[in-house]
């Protein structure tokens, strides 16, 4: 079992995050979705990290988890904002904004 | 420069994008639509969730908050730790960037609490 | 157990950008412990306390710049003459923009919401829209937003550009909810802001880990010397540069990543506009310019293609949508759109030239552009400003001080000569035909044409038109509108009758320390 696969996981995972963004509506849903490519983002790092044989990598994950977790309490405090307003947290909702 | 480099691109580009087409043009039509109850139920670790509070399953704001506040708290342990496990070695420079970062998250604290965001009424 | 080889620290490098937190969390403080009447005051003074220190520090280093000692923090950040320029830049701009965020004779209570929960259209909202004080909590976001920014140009290695990323980001995205006037527009500008910036962030993130995988290391030098070496995968080199770009490529808002531009400057405070308009744009091609220069300069002929392609889109859709606009501060968008086009030309231009005119073009369209929101913020009616395009009809006859100004303005805009905006097109399109990419030169003429002409709109519409009954008036600016705009102004100006000083100085900058 070599590690690439690992990357091709993280890579797939990525994917499916840049995917779900595009065709889910919900702001929540949309949100775990970049959360899930955050992630896989860092079992890359963390992969790199065992394939190259330095720490760096883990580290660097490390860093991603909090900028992750201040993004999500940032995110979380805008979508709650909206939803109290609308009582509807769908991005097809907030339409006010356009030509 | 040359711009042979990027034949495989789009061809790449192309296979992309029409397998992802294929894939999402396919899926209602050959996809089994079995009905579960638990499909249209909120995630809750694959079981089917325990009664949700009146008034369509909504949690009240409170707890959002407590629980942002947690986490935001909660994963500045994640430098502690490893500051912790090699101590020794950082010795005094360490030490005090470590003092550093924690007055930088206690401020963040004394605002909170300041601004009555720890009260639960 | 033995000592860890310590990083050596150069703490007075890094002390505007010290400087600069330091006073934001001050400033958290002050918003805990001081009661909100003396808060806009004290807050204001404290954020242009720290900007001057900050500046006082930049100046003082760009005397003292040495190759061998620019490498810092560990081997994270680098303080050379490019990285002091863009700092400067950023110091200032950012100064001129939280003038506007302290102005309170414009309305009552300034621009921002008082209390950002409370429910849009609630009892509670309407109380507090006219007759409580705006939260302050905007002076420490901008400049936790500022610091990151100084940090973003000045990183050598991409997880530190992460975080600065992050770090100036996501007080942007809380900024743009807290309009004190349509806040339903300021909230959605801010989800949509969020979400794709999120999004584009976790491509550069993702593209971060692919660049370690290659190098094995993710720090400029390594990068590049991998790169040069040729050995390794490099599949994973490709792909991690294209998905960096795509992060970059969004925070300048360029084609076709530029989605989100008109929505969150129409519906952003219109000081958070300026703010993001300038110094947003200053801080990414910062770092775009960082990533590409000094990282991936060996693979220069594999990206200047899709980068050329890119600018192409950006400048076209740029200036064709700005045409069909019809609300101010989306044309202005646009505008900022088909801009960050005409820099991405200087970016591929290259060379000393390339670089030289990209950092007088930014500091250029900086000023310009917070001139023209700040006297956008102006012209307002009873619902706040008066945004709509038919509604300036007939300013000319109404106020002529401000109709001239925003005249002048727009003319730097379409790059009329004697102002800022022309000698910045005439250096970034010289550099590109210098460079052999003489069919972006081609396109950016072109569309300069275009765009002229939704300026042109404006202004016959400001002075030829009869005032009606909805003509808005002209609110007297306080104090510091009137100076971030007299400011703006007159830079436009001076940069466009005497440019040499500038592009002397952004010559001298046009080097980085890899």
């Amino acid at each position: 079992m070599t590690p690439m696969w690992y990357i091709v996981l993280s890579a797939i995972l990525f994917s499916v995050g840049a995917v779900g963004v595009l065709i889910r509506r919900n702001a929540i849903v949309l949100f775990m979705c970049i959360e899930l490519m955050l992630n896989a983002a860092n079992l890359a790092l963390v992969t790199f990290s065992r394939i190259n044989g330095t720490l760096d990598g883990q580290i660097m994950a490390f860093f991603v988890m909090v900028v992750a977790a201040a993004e999500v309490v940032i995110g979380l405090a805008i979508i709650m904002l909206i939803f109290r307003t609308r009582r509807s947290a769908s991005v097809d909702d907030a339409n006010l904004l356009k030509y | 420069m040359s711009l042979s480099a990027y034949v495989p691109i789009v061809w790449l580009l192309a296979l992309a994008a029409a397998f992802g087409l294929f894939s999402v043009g396919i899926a209602p039509f050959v996809g089994p639509r079995r009905f579960n109850r638990a499909k249209l139920e909120a995630y809750e670790c694959g079981i089917e969730p325990t009664p949700q509070p009146i008034g369509g399953g909504r949690f009240p704001v409170k707890f959002y908050l407590t629980a942002m506040l947690f986490i935001i708290f909660d994963i500045e342990i994640i430098f502690l730790y490893p500051w912790a496990v090699s101590f020794d070695m950082l010795g005094v420079f360490g030490f005090f960037e470590m003092v550093i970062f924690i007055i930088t998250v206690a401020i963040a604290y004394a605002y909170v609490w300041r601004r009555g965001g720890l009260e639960w009424d | 157990m033995d000592k860890l080889k310590l990083p050596d620290m150069d703490y007075v490098a890094l002390l505007p950008m010290l400087a600069l937190f330091v006073a934001a969390c001050l400033g958290v403080i002050i918003e805990a412990l001081v009661p909100r009447r003396f808060r806009n005051i004290i807050q204001l003074v404290l954020s242009i306390v720290a900007l001057a220190v900050a500046m006082f520090f930049v100046v003082k280093q760009s005397g003292e710049v040495v190759a061998s000692k620019a490498l810092t923090a560990g081997g994270a950040i680098m303080i050379d003459h490019a990285a002091l320029f863009l700092q400067g830049a950023l110091i200032v701009l950012g100064f001129v923009a939280l003038l506007l965020f302290g102005e309170r004779s414009l309305e009552f209570g300034g621009p921002f919401v008082a209390q950002a929960a409370v429910t849009v259209g609630s009892e509670r909202d309407r109380e507090q829209t006219g007759r409580e004080l705006g939260s302050t909590e905007t002076f420490p976001l901008a400049l936790f937003s500022l610091s990151g920014m100084l940090l973003f140009v000045s990183a050598n290695d991409l997880l530190t550009m992460f975080v600065a990323l992050e770090v100036f980001s996501l007080p942007l995205y809380l900024l743009c909810a807290l309009a004190r006037r349509k806040r339903l527009l300021s909230q959605e500008s801010a989800l949509k802001y969020f979400l794709l910036g999120a999004y584009a962030s976790a491509f550069f993130l993702f593209g971060v880990a692919m660049v370690y995988g290659f190098a094995k290391a993710v720090d400029f030098k390594a990068i590049h010397a991998e790169a040069l070496l040729g050995e390794g995968n490099s599949l994973l080199l490709i792909i991690g540069l294209a998905l960096l770009a795509i992060g970059l490529l969004f925070k300048v808002a360029a084609a076709p990543f530029h989605v989100w531009t008109p929505d969150v400057y129409q519906g952003a405070p219109t000081p958070v506009t300026a703010f993001m308009a300038s110094c947003t744009k200053v801080a990414a091609f910062g770092g775009l310019l960082r990533v590409l220069y000094v990282g991936f300069d060996g693979l220069g002929w594999q990206f200047t293609p899709v980068l050329g392609a890119i600018a192409a889109l950006t400048v076209l859709v740029g200036s064709i949508l700005a045409v069909t606009q019809t609300d101010l501060k989306r044309l202005l968008a646009y505008s900022s759109v088909a801009n960050a086009g005409y820099i991405l030309i200087g970016v591929i231009a290259g060379q000393q030239l390339g670089l030289t005119s990209v950092l007088f073009y930014l500091v250029a369209y900086g000023f310009t552009v917070i001139a023209a929101f700040a006297l956008i913020s102006l012209v307002r009616d009873a619902d706040g400003e008066a945004t709509h395009l038919s509604r300036w009809a007939g300013l000319g006859a109404r106020s002529p001080l401000y109709a001239g100004i925003f005249t002048f303005i727009l003319l730097a805009f379409a790059g009329i000569p004697l102002t800022s905006g022309f000698i910045a097109k005439l250096s970034v399109f010289g550099a590109a035909i210098d460079g052999g990419q003489t069919w972006l030169v081609i396109i950016g003429v072109i569309t300069s044409i275009i765009l002229a002409f939704p300026y042109l709109r404006v202004v016959v519409m400001m002075w030829l038109s009869e005032p009606g009954e909805s003509t808005p008036s002209v609110s007297i600016p306080g104090g510091l509108t009137s100076t971030a705009l007299g400011i703006g102004t007159l830079a436009t100006l001076v940069f466009g009758v005497v440019p040499g000083p500038l592009l002397d100085l952004a010559e001298k900058a046009s080097s980085f320390v890899r």
